[in-house]
């Protein structure tokens, strides 16, 4: 078990006019999941994948990632967490326009303090799994909407993290591009075992799931798990 | 941290407008700066320097009883052992012996006070350069008699030119009054106005003649090779000769060593509120830079790049701005500087009379030291590091959470 949730509530503005964005959440996910999480808009999908990726902090709740419980983590070590643990795909911005491709997917490696040939040696690895190694030299501007975030999986992946979050991360992608993306997370998540959570309204990446989690109200509705995709 | 310093040198080109604006803005605030303050060290440089080789020198000696009644009364006792003396003082570049008496000039139609100074031409010409003050005539020379040298501004305002005859009335040295006619034979003009307006010169044989005293001296100006020396040559004088009046350049005229004092606190003042200028306009920018990056910020901060490698990378984006703009600016600060220090800066098409009047020259020779240089770098550091706290706290305020959806 890779990721699990006890009781997980979040309540903004709790004085003022409080929201209950999630309420009392029980989850676990286990390597080489390949999970939606789906609902109308405020159900909770992106409040829920914050938790777990440990950009916000719960109101009531647990959550445990590889054993560790990082509920009450401090700031300065949740930011260490998620450089070791957790991959980061969202919708759009994901790179820093001033590097290339390949200085973008090395400056993960660099945070995590990699020596520089086997950081270079990755990092253009990656981007040949993901088609790219001949836009390595490219800045962001310079590559489409697809390839950046291309690019970005395979940053999400150079920390070699126990799990990717994407957050509606075909949103602002053509129909042939979020088909190149999807079929890439779908190959890595099955050779390399990585553990994919989405939140999506994107029929695309649910079609490819194998287990849809539906939210409404900031509650689990359903948990389907599908064995063939 | 090599990383860190690309990311950011790359971040500053990404408004290429507005960085070159911050830049530029720099760049003419230390240069304006830089320069304003070289001019003014330089004015009063040079202020000090004439101050003290036109007209006191570094060292004067009277009897005591002259300082408070300027006549032949008071003279120097033992003048040729003071003389002897001051020869063989390896630190004295030139010294001369006046003999000076309060008096009256008159012409056909005006009638002044004046200082009635009598010279030996050479001694007084190595002392003083007066020589090289001339602008009309001749200067004075042992064996002319009747001569008079007087200043420009005087001169015109008793409407008297090369040649003109003039009277002049002082006491000797028994109280009594003597008048003789002199000639104008040269007419002079120091950088101050007031002194040019207030002393003639004769020779001092001749006021020797006029009086029918022996040549005496009531006044000893000595210049020295090195002016920090001034000190511990008058206490050494003073030693030897306890019953004169040993005065140093900055006991006869105080404001001088104010002005020394002064001259780099005023300059590094100036440059500070220009910096204080500049630096509004820098954390403007920075904070709008932070603000258009807000997303990407906390898109950093959520794949791991900690608060401290964020405030890294702003205080980076800081220093390259502030330093290109500086380094710009002091080069050209410092070479302005360079170059205006050797031709000079005339300022008299705009207001150098008025600087006369002052015992300002009105010609300046701008200049800068390079400890000066060293400590605005300082001050310029202190400025990045000031200007870059309140973007960088804007930064590290953020939440990645609440960051990553603000697109």
């Amino acid at each position: 078990m890779i990721i699990k949730t006890e009781n997980l509530s979040k309540i903004y503005d709790e004085k003022t006019m409080p929201v209950k964005a999630l309420n009392g959440v029980n989850l676990e996910f286990g390597e080489g999941e390949y999970t939606a999480i789906v609902g109308p808009s405020g159900s909770g999908k992106t409040t829920f994948l914050n938790m777990i990726g440990g950009l916000d902090k719960p109101t009531s709740g647990t959550i445990t990632i590889n054993g560790a419980n990082i509920t009450h983590m401090s700031e300065s070590k949740l930011i260490d967490f998620r450089l070791h643990n957790i991959g980061f795909v969202f919708q759009a911005y994901n790179l820093l326009p001033v590097l290339t491709a390949k200085e973008n997917i090395s400056f993960i490696m660099l945070l995590q303090k990699v020596e520089a040939k086997q950081m270079n040696a990755r990092a253009m690895e990656l981007l040949r799994q993901v088609g790219l190694e001949d836009k390595a030299n490219v800045r962001p501007a310079k590559l489409s909407g697809g390839q950046q975030q291309r690019v970005a999986v395979a940053r999400a992946l150079a920390s070699k993290p126990r799990f990717i979050l994407a957050d509606e991360p075909t949103a602002n992608l053509d129909t042939q591009s979020a088909f190149n993306l999807l079929d890439i997370m779908a190959k890595l998540n099955k050779q390399e075992k990585i553990t994919f959570i989405f939140s999506t309204h994107d029929q695309r990446v649910i079609d490819k799931a194998n287990r849809i989690i539906t939210l409404v109200d900031g509650a689990v509705h359903s948990d389907e798990s599908r064995t063939n995709r | 941290m090599k990383v860190m310093i690309k990311i950011a040198w790359r971040n500053i080109w990404r408004n290429p407008r507005r960085s070159l604006i911050m830049i530029l803005a720099i760049t003419v605030g230390l240069w304006a700066g830089l320069f304003v303050s070289a001019l003014m060290f330089g004015m009063m440089q040079t202020r000090f320097v004439t101050a003290i080789e036109q007209h006191i020198s570094h060292i004067q000696i009277h009897h005591p009883g002259f300082l408070i009644d300027k006549n032949l009364t008071h003279s120097i006792p033992d003048w040729e052992r003071l003389r002897n003396q001051l020869n063989a003082e390896s630190g004295v570049r030139a010294f001369t012996g006046r003999a000076i008496v309060s008096g009256m000039l008159s012409t056909a139609t005006q009638t002044r006070g004046i200082t009635i100074v009598g010279i030996d031409p050479a001694a007084e010409a190595q002392t003083t350069g007066i020589d090289k003050n001339l602008l009309e005539g001749s200067y004075l020379e042992e064996g002319m008699r009747n001569q008079v040298l007087m200043g420009r501004s005087l001169a015109e305002k008793l409407k008297l030119r090369i040649g003109s005859r003039l009277v002049v009335t002082f006491q000797n040295v028994d109280g009594e009054l003597l008048s003789t006619a002199l000639r104008v034979a040269g007419i002079f003009q120091t950088a101050n106005i007031m002194f040019d307006e207030q002393n003639v010169f004769i020779l001092k044989s001749g006021l020797a003649e006029y009086t029918g005293n022996e040549m005496l001296v009531n006044e000893v100006a000595v210049l020295l090779h090195d002016h920090e020396q001034a000190a511990t040559k008058s206490e050494a004088l003073k030693a030897i000769y306890p019953d004169l009046s040993i005065r140093t350049w900055g006991e006869i005229s105080p404001e001088l060593s104010y002005i020394q004092g002064m001259g780099q606190s005023m300059m590094l003042v100036i440059l500070a509120i220009i910096l204080l200028a500049v630096a509004f306009g820098l954390v403007n920018t920075m904070l709008m830079s932070v603000y258009e990056r807000v997303y990407e910020l906390g898109m950093l901060m959520a794949i791991g790049m900690n608060r401290r490698r964020v405030f890294q990378m702003i205080i980076l984006e800081t220093t390259f701005l502030t330093f290109l703009g500086a380094l710009t600016g002091m080069a050209l600060g410092y070479l302005t500087s360079h170059w205006l220090g050797h031709t000079g800066l005339d300022l008299a098409p705009i207001g150098g009379e008025a600087m006369l009047q002052f015992g300002y020259p009105s010609v300046v020779y701008p200049m800068l030291e390079t400890g000066f240089l060293f400590q605005l770098s300082i001050l310029v550091m202190v400025m990045v590091f000031i200007t870059a706290i309140f973007p960088t706290i804007k930064a590290l305020k953020l939440k990645p959470a609440v960051a990553v959806r603000n697109d």
